[in-house]
């Protein structure tokens, strides 16, 4: 109970490789998962839907753009024009009258189709010339959409997602759309540990740690950024349709603008790049600290513990969420995985002090 | 200039009037040089005089602007980095090159990276595809970390682990690729006397036990007349002799390059 690591050792190559080899881990696994799966039943309808679902599908984003910059090491400046390009494949196929799960299936190529040619022309440069490139495609993906009514359905039209069911379940009750918001995040989350520990996570890391070693050891670098670029934007594409379809449940052009982009990259970099609790903490304190802050500083006016102006009352929250993030990046600047990192490896080997790493 | 007519095994690596410029600097001259299967092949010069040149040229980072190279009677001068990696001609860098980012295990299973086939759907489905894949190649790796004893720090993070232990972690990376030609550049720059004859030990081992040929640059001479079986001396880009390690470093010229000239002498 106490040292946790004690008693865990291996015989076996696989179960060295094992996602959770401390039971520790498992346990708390076990209770978030749980949590998770009765979160429908514990939590009111505006919590379920309005905080617990969109983090979900913005994590599930985090986790799709930091298997991009963060094992891969390829800045992506444009991810909301991924997304975009996700959100409006689906909605159009599903308008089409194609079935969702397949318009999810076109969602995700359509995206990995567009955003590997992007990508294929961009990775010609590096560093924050790939940042400039990435930007390029946000832009022209946005102008594209806003400037073709056959895709955004006219000047500032907002287009509603048809009535729509994943295998035979409809979508229109909340529940059914979180439990497959959460099975998407799982799933990616699953598919994320394990490129970690196969070959292609570990060619990923090494064209980012140095790409002149990795082809040196038989690596072809730009087929390996390139593969990078295709699976992120095909998980970027499928989230993009699930936070359509999910959440919004329409599509204006807005949903994916720039600052959106913006958005994503605080979260992967305040999560802890290319780490999975990383994306879960990172996307939940961009998407929930502000709307907790907003709420906080209102609700201490309204008491009277705090006397500002109102001009001030509207400002306070974001100063304060400013300061956090700069905060916390000084703080620990490999984010919030980090910290938490930290935390797990004091309690594995308390009570003695020092942890190995 | 093919002096090794009289050699009896056959050259695996031929490189035939290599010449490459850095914009106005000559930096190999007309180079040629023979390396025969099973020879451990030293390549010493003064610093600049072009002997990482000529091994980034063999691995594809500079290509020779003219002449050619042969590896096992194919042309693989023009080639990129990864396909001569492909072939069987493994490398270590004078600067570590590690992942920093990987633990020592997964440095040297990406070694294995050319034998396995790598793609996000075998990720996926890891319990039915990619795992069995994985513990094959678990095995091999882990007869390299048994010949380079490094089973203790397995599993550590690289950067963690001292620099003569990192320099091993990358032969050994470089080891499970099972390359034919083993390319070492410096394997013993900033090494202690111990370590030195680790290193040495390790290269020896390793030469037996896979039967490899090694292009070795090295500064220590003491390690270069120990164990190398020709050597090639460079000043300049340009050869000035070659021959079994004890009578290359006698020549007047090596001596003239390495000492200077009596008459320049304080």
């Amino acid at each position: 109970m106490f040292y946790r690591i004690a008693g865990v050792y291996h015989t076996r190559y696989d179960k060295a490789r094992a996602l959770w080899p401390v039971p520790a881990d498992r346990w708390q696994i076990t209770v978030v998962v749980i949590f998770a799966l009765a979160a429908p039943f514990l939590l009111s309808d505006l919590y379920l839907g309005s905080y617990a679902l969109p983090w979900l599908i913005w994590s599930a984003a985090t986790l799709s753009l930091t298997l991009l910059m963060g094992l891969a090491g390829q800045l992506h400046f444009g991810f909301a024009a991924v997304m975009a390009i996700g959100a409006y494949t689906s909605i159009h196929l599903a308008r089409f009258g194609v079935p969702f799960e397949f318009a999810l299936l076109g969602a995700g190529i359509a995206s990995a189709a567009i955003g590997a040619l992007f990508g294929a022309a961009a990775l010609r440069v590096k560093g924050l010339y790939l940042v400039m490139a990435t930007l390029a495609m946000q832009y022209l993906v946005d102008w594209v959409i806003n400037n073709v009514p056959a895709i955004s359905g006219g000047a500032q039209a907002t287009l509603r997602t048809p009535p729509s069911s994943f295998l035979l379940i409809s979508l229109e009750s909340l529940e059914v759309r979180y439990y497959l918001a959460l099975a998407w995040a799982v799933l990616l989350a699953i598919f994320f540990m394990n490129v970690k520990r196969t070959s292609f996570g570990r060619a990923l890391v090494a064209i980012r740690d140095k790409d002149f070693a990795a082809a040196v050891i038989g690596i072809d670098p730009f087929r390996y950024k390139l593969l990078a670029f295709f699976t992120s934007s095909f998980v970027g594409g499928v989230t993009g349709a699930l936070l359509a379809f999910c959440y919004y449940r329409a599509v204006t052009p807005e949903q994916f603008g720039f600052n959106v982009s913006i958005q994503l990259v605080a979260m992967v970099l305040v999560g802890g790049l290319g780490s999975i609790i990383g994306g879960f903490l990172g996307a939940g304190f961009v998407l929930l600290i502000p709307i907790i802050l907003t709420n906080l500083v209102s609700g201490l006016a309204a008491s009277g513990f705090l006397t500002v102006s109102s001009n001030l009352l509207a400002h306070l929250p974001l100063m304060i969420y400013g300061a956090l993030i700069i905060g916390f990046l000084v703080f620990e600047p490999l984010g919030l995985a980090k910290i938490y990192d930290n935390i797990r490896k004091y309690f594995l080997v308390w009570p003695f002090r020092h942890s190995r790493s | 200039m093919m002096t090794l007519a009289t050699s009896s095994s056959q050259p695996v690596l031929v490189c035939d009037n290599v010449s490459r410029w850095f914009q106005g600097v000559h930096a190999l001259k007309n180079v040629s040089v023979s390396i025969n299967s099973g020879e451990i092949f030293g390549l010493v010069g003064p610093n600049g005089s072009g002997k990482t040149t000529l091994v980034n040229a063999v691995t594809g980072f500079y290509p020779p602007q003219e002449g050619s190279i042969h590896f096992k009677g194919e042309k693989i001068n023009g080639l990129k980095p990864h396909r001569i990696a492909e072939r069987g001609i493994a490398r270590t860098f004078q600067n570590v090159a590690l992942f920093r980012g990987m633990s020592v295990l997964d440095n040297i299973l990406l070694g294995r990276h050319i034998y396995m086939n790598p793609n996000p759907l075998a990720s996926l489905f890891y319990w039915w595809w990619a795992k069995k894949e994985e513990n094959k190649h678990r095995h091999k790796v882990e007869e390299v970390i048994d010949l380079l004893q490094l089973e203790s720090v397995r599993d550590e993070h690289v950067d963690t682990i001292p620099l003569g232990l990192q320099k091993r972690v990358e032969l050994a990376r470089a080891l499970s690729a099972e390359p034919q030609l083993l390319v070492l550049d410096e394997p013993m720059a900033g090494m202690n006397q111990e370590e030195k004859e680790y290193m040495v030990r390790f290269i020896l081992d390793a030469q037996k036990a896979l039967d490899l040929s090694v292009l070795i640059i090295e500064h220590h001479m003491d390690v270069v007349t120990a164990i190398c079986d020709r050597i090639l001396v460079l000043n300049n880009g340009s050869r000035i002799a070659e021959g079994p390690a004890l009578e290359a470093i006698a020549d007047p010229q090596v001596v003239e390059a390495y000492l200077g000239k009596a008459r320049n002498a304080a």
